[in-house]
C-alpha cells in the first residue's frame, strides 16, 4: 500500500485529527436578548489590572514611539525632532545595527529548528510514565530552572580556548583539528551560544510537548493501528496535526526567547558583546548605553516589528505544514 | 449597582468611557517632553561644608559603586565612621562594573540610592556630569589632600565635581623574575627588544603574553600601551572620534600591524579566552605578562601567585622617540550625588575617605594605589610598583572616546587583527563605523 493510498484511507477511516472545539458564543459576540447580562459592577474588576497594564506596558512602548522620533540623549531636558531619521539611518547607515539583525536571524534559525526538533524527539521517546522516563525528564529539564547567568558561567569555561572541557576532550582524543577558539571566531561564534541555548532550554520545552502528546486520544493511534499505519504514518497523520497548537506554542514562545537572549550573550561575551556576538536587545542596550535614547527607541520599535513579523510567518508556515 | 447610593448610573458604556480617558490621560503623559520629569540636566550646586558648618552627620547613606572585591574593606572603613558619626551609617549597594557602566546613571538618578557614589573616568562620568547627578565640591577643604595630577579627570566645566580614588596602571603586569632573567635584568626600551623578549619567553616553554581577548573590556587595556607611543599626539582618541584622525593613518595601521606581530606570543586561540583563563596561567606562571592591569594582582595573589610582579608596558618606538613609560588611569570618581536628601553626611563620608589613614587602609587593603598624597603603601605589590607613580605615564587613552560604539570598533580592529583579519581591512571596517556614527 502505498502512502497516498494509506494516507486517503486514514482519512476516510480515522476519526479526524483535527480540533472541533463545542460551539461557544464568540468573544465580542453580542448575547441574544434575554440571555444572561454581565453585572455592571463587574466592568470594575478588570480596573486594576488594565491601569497595571497602561503604566507599565502601554505607556513605555506610547514613549518609544515619542522618543524614537527625536535625538534625545536620555540627559538634557532639550531634544530635537528628527522625525523618521532615526529609522533611516538605521535602515541605510549603521552596520552595527545590520549587524546585530543578522547576527539575531542565524540565532534564531539555529534556535528555533534545533531546539523544536530535539524537544520534539525527547518528548516522543520520553512520553510514556515510567521511573526511567520521569528521571530523564527530571534531567534534561534542569538546566532550565538554572539562571542564564548561571549558565553563561558554567559554558564560559567549557568554550575556554585553554581550559574548556571541548578542547581538552579533542585534545585527549587526538582530534586537535577540530579544535576552535569558540566564542573568538569571529564567524561561528553566534552559532555556539545558540547550541548553549538549545541546550538550557530543550528540557523546557520537551515538558510542553510531553504534556502536548498527553492529550492525543489513544483511539487515533489504535484506529490507525488497524489501517496499517506504521510509526511515522502514526507520527506524520496522527501525532503532528494533533500537537500543532503546542508547536505553535513552543515555537512562538522560541522565538521571542531567542531574541531576547539578553542575559546569556552578556554572560558569554561581556558587555558590551564583541561584534560577532550582538544580536538585536544588546544592541539596544549598547545604544542605550550610550546615551542615544531616541535612537534606541527608534531600534526597540524595529525590533518589536521584526519579533510580530517572524511570529505571524511562523505561524502561518505552522499552519500550512499541517494542511498538507 | 446600576443606581447607586450616590445615583450616578454605572453601566458598560462610564465604564468604558472611564477606562478611554484613563488610557487617553496617561497617552498624553507619555506624550510630554523627553527629559520633562525630574532629571534633566542641571547645573551643580554647591555641597555643605563639613567643617564649616558643623551641621550635624545623620542619616543612612547610600554608597553606590561597582568594586565587589572591595566590599569588605569599605565594610570596615564604613563601620570606622559608623563610630565616628554615630547617627550616621554607610549602606553600599554595589553592581558589578559592566552593569554600573550600563545602568548606575539613570539608577543614581533617582536618588534612592547613591548618595555617594563613583563614576568611570571618561564616557560614564562626562555624562553624570551632563546629566547634573554631582555636588560641586570645589570649595572642599580637604580638596588639597589628593595629588593635583590625579584629580583632573574629576574636574567639568571648571569645577571640582568628583575625585578620582583609585589610581591603577592599565598595562602588562608580569612575572618579574622571569622576565629579569629573559631580559638579563634590563627592561626593553624599543619594539625589537621588546619582541625579541618574546621570543626568549616563548623558546622557555612559557606563554609571553596572557591577553584576555575574548572580553573586550579586558582585551582593550593593551591598546593603551600599544598607542601610546606610536600616536602623534596625546589626545589620539579623542581626534579619531572627532575625525580628525583615522583609523587608517599610518600611525593607527602601523599599531595594528604590531599586534599582528604579537599573534605567536599570546595563548593559543587568544581571541576567544576571557580573563580568568588568562589569569590562571600567570598565577601558574605559565604566562610572563598578563595584559589587563595592575587592578587583577589581587586577583593573581589570590590564584596563588607567589613570584614578585612588576609592569612593563610594550614600547613601540625606537628608544628615542618614546614619549611614555607606560599608562595609568585615576578613576573610580568618587561624588556626592545632588538629589542625595543626606548631602552632609554624604560629603562628610567622601572626606573621611580622603584622610591618608583612610586612604591607606582602603589602598593596602585592596592593592590599589590611592590618588590621596602622605600615604604609606605597606602592601608589599603596593610598594614593588609604586616607583611607577614617579614614571612618566599617559592617562589610559582609551577612556577618552566618549562614544562606546567607536571605542568599541577601534579596539575591536585590533582583536580582529590578533584573530586574522589583515590590519588593512581591520581599519577600513573600524573606520566605516566610526564615520557611521559620526555622521548620525
Amino acid at each position: 500500500m502505498t502512502t497516498h493510498m494509506l494516507s486517503k484511507r486514514i482519512s476516510a477511516d480515522t476519526p479526524r485529527a483535527t480540533h472541533s472545539p463545542a460551539r461557544h458564543p464568540r468573544p465580542g459576540v453580542r448575547p441574544r436578548r434575554g440571555a444572561t447580562r454581565t453585572h455592571p459592577a463587574l466592568w470594575l474588576f478588570p480596573l486594576p489590572a488594565v491601569a497595571l497594564y497602561i503604566v507599565f506596558f502601554a505607556l513605555p512602548t506610547a514613549q518609544a514611539f515619542q522618543y524614537a522620533v527625536t535625538d534625545w540623549d536620555g540627559l538634557s531636558a532639550a531634544f530635537n525632532s528628527v522625525g523618521l531619521g532615526n529609522f533611516g539611518t538605521m535602515a541605510t547607515n549603521d552596520d552595527l545595527f545590520h549587524n546585530a539583525t543578522t547576527n539575531s536571524l542565524k540565532f534564531l534559525l539555529v534556535v528555533v529548528v534545533l531546539q523544536t526538533g530535539l524537544s520534539l524527539l525527547l518528548a516522543l521517546l520520553l512520553q510514556r510514565n515510567s521511573r526511567a522516563t520521569s528521571a530523564l525528564r527530571a534531567l534534561y529539564f534542569l538546566p532550565a530552572i538554572l539562571s542564564s547567568v548561571s549558565v553563561a558561567f558554567v559554558w564560559k569555561f567549557m568554550y575556554d580556548p585553554n581550559f574548556g572541557l571541548i578542547n581538552q576532550a579533542l585534545d585527549t582524543v587526538g582530534l586537535h583539528g577540530l579544535q576552535s577558539a569558540f566564542l573568538g571566531n569571529e564567524s561561528a561564534a553566534i552559532y555556539w551560544v545558540a547550541l548553549t541555548q538549545v541546550w538550557a532550554h530543550t528540557g523546557q520545552l520537551m515538558v510542553i510537548y510531553i504534556a502536548g502528546l498527553q492529550q492525543i486520544p489513544r483511539e487515533l493511534y489504535e484506529s490507525a493501528d488497524l489501517d496499517g499505519a506504521g510509526r511515522w504514518q502514526r507520527f506524520r497523520f496522527v501525532t503532528w496535526p494533533m500537537i500543532a497548537p503546542t508547536t505553535a506554542i513552543v515555537i512562538a514562545y522560541t522565538t521571542i526567547q531567542s531574541f531576547k537572549a539578553f542575559d546569556l550573550i552578556l554572560g558569554l561575551g561581556g558587555n558590551p558583546p564583541k561584534g560577532s556576538l550582538d544580536i538585536l536587545s544588546t544592541r539596544i542596550y549598547a545604544t542605550f548605553t550610550n546615551s542615544q535614547f531616541g535612537y534606541a527607541a527608534a531600534e526597540s520599535i524595529v525590533f518589536m516589528l521584526i519579533i510580530a513579523l517572524v511570529s505571524v510567518l511562523q505561524r502561518r508556515a505552522v499552519k500550512l505544514t499541517q494542511r498538507v | 449597582m446600576s443606581n447607586d447610593a450616590v445615583g450616578t448610573p454605572l453601566n458598560r458604556r462610564r465604564v468604558v468611557q472611564l477606562l478611554g480617558s484613563t488610557g487617553a490621560g496617561l497617552f498624553a503623559a507619555a506624550c510630554a517632553g523627553p527629559g520633562a520629569g525630574s532629571g534633566g540636566g542641571g547645573a551643580s550646586s554647591a555641597a555643605p561644608s563639613p567643617a564649616a558648618s558643623g551641621a550635624k552627620v545623620d542619616g543612612g547613606i547610600s554608597f553606590a559603586h561597582w568594586r565587589a572585591e572591595d566590599k569588605e574593606v569599605f565594610k570596615k572603613i564604613a563601620d570606622s565612621f559608623g563610630k565616628a558619626h554615630p547617627s550616621a551609617d554607610v549602606r553600599q549597594d554595589i553592581s558589578p562594573s559592566n552593569d554600573y557602566q550600563s545602568s548606575a546613571l539613570q539608577r543614581i538618578r533617582g536618588g534612592s540610592v547613591g548618595d555617594v557614589f563613583t563614576a568611570f573616568r571618561g564616557a560614564q562620568f562626562v555624562d553624570m556630569a551632563k546629566a547634573g547627578l554631582f555636588t560641586d565640591l570645589s570649595d572642599q577643604g580637604w580638596r588639597s589632600r589628593f595629588d593635583p595630577k590625579y584629580i583632573a579627570d574629576g574636574r567639568s566645566g571648571g569645577k571640582q565635581l568628583g575625585f578620582p580614588y583609585q589610581v591603577v596602571f592599565n598595562m602588562p603586569i608580569v612575572n618579574k623574575e622571569v622576565v629579569d632573567k629573559a631580559s638579563h635584568g634590563k627592561a626593553p626600551e624599543d619594539w625589537d627588544s621588546f619582541l625579541s623578549l618574546c621570543d626568549r619567553l616563548k623558546s622557555q616553554g612559557l606563554v609571553p603574553i596572557a591577553w584576555p581577548g575574548g572580553e573586550p573590556g579586558n582585551a582593550g587595556q593593551l591598546f593603551n600601551s600599544m598607542v601610546m607611543n606610536n600616536a602623534p599626539s596625546d589626545d589620539m582618541c579623542t581626534k579619531i572620534e572627532a575625525g580628525t584622525y583615522r583609523c587608517t593613518d599610518d600611525w593607527f595601521l602601523k599599531t595594528l600591524k604590531q599586534y599582528a606581530q604579537l599573534r605567536p606570543y599570546f595563548q593559543r586561540k587568544a581571541t576567544g579566552t576571557a580573563v580568568e583563563p588568562c589569569q590562571q596561567i600567570f598565577a601558574s606562571g605559565k604566562a610572563a605578562m598578563l595584559a589587563t592591569g595592575s587592578y587583577d594582582i589581587a586577583a593573581v595573589r589570590k590564584l596563588g601567585a607567589r613570584f614578585d610582579i612588576d609592569l612593563l608596558s610594550p614600547i613601540t618606538t625606537a628608544a628615542d622617540k618614546a614619549r611614555y613609560a607606560g599608562t595609568y588611569n585615576a578613576t573610580f570618581i568618587l561624588g556626592v550625588n545632588s538629589r542625595s536628601e543626606h548631602q552632609q553626611a554624604a560629603v562628610t563620608f567622601v572626606e573621611f575617605l580622603s584622610t591618608p589613614r583612610v586612604a591607606g587602609r582602603y589602598a593596602n587593603g585592596t592593592k590599589q594605589h590611592v590618588s590621596v598624597k602622605g600615604v604609606e603603601y605597606t602592601d608589599p605589590d603596593l610598594r614593588a610598583i609604586a616607583p611607577w607613580l614617579e614614571k612618566k605615564t599617559l592617562p589610559a587613552p582609551r577612556f577618552q572616546f566618549n562614544d562606546l560604539d567607536i571605542r568599541a570598533a577601534v579596539e575591536g580592529a585590533c582583536t580582529a587583527v590578533v584573530g586574522g583579519t589583515s590590519p588593512e581591512q581591520a581599519a577600513e571596517k573600524a573606520q566605516h563605523v566610526v564615520d557611521q556614527k559620526r555622521s548620525k
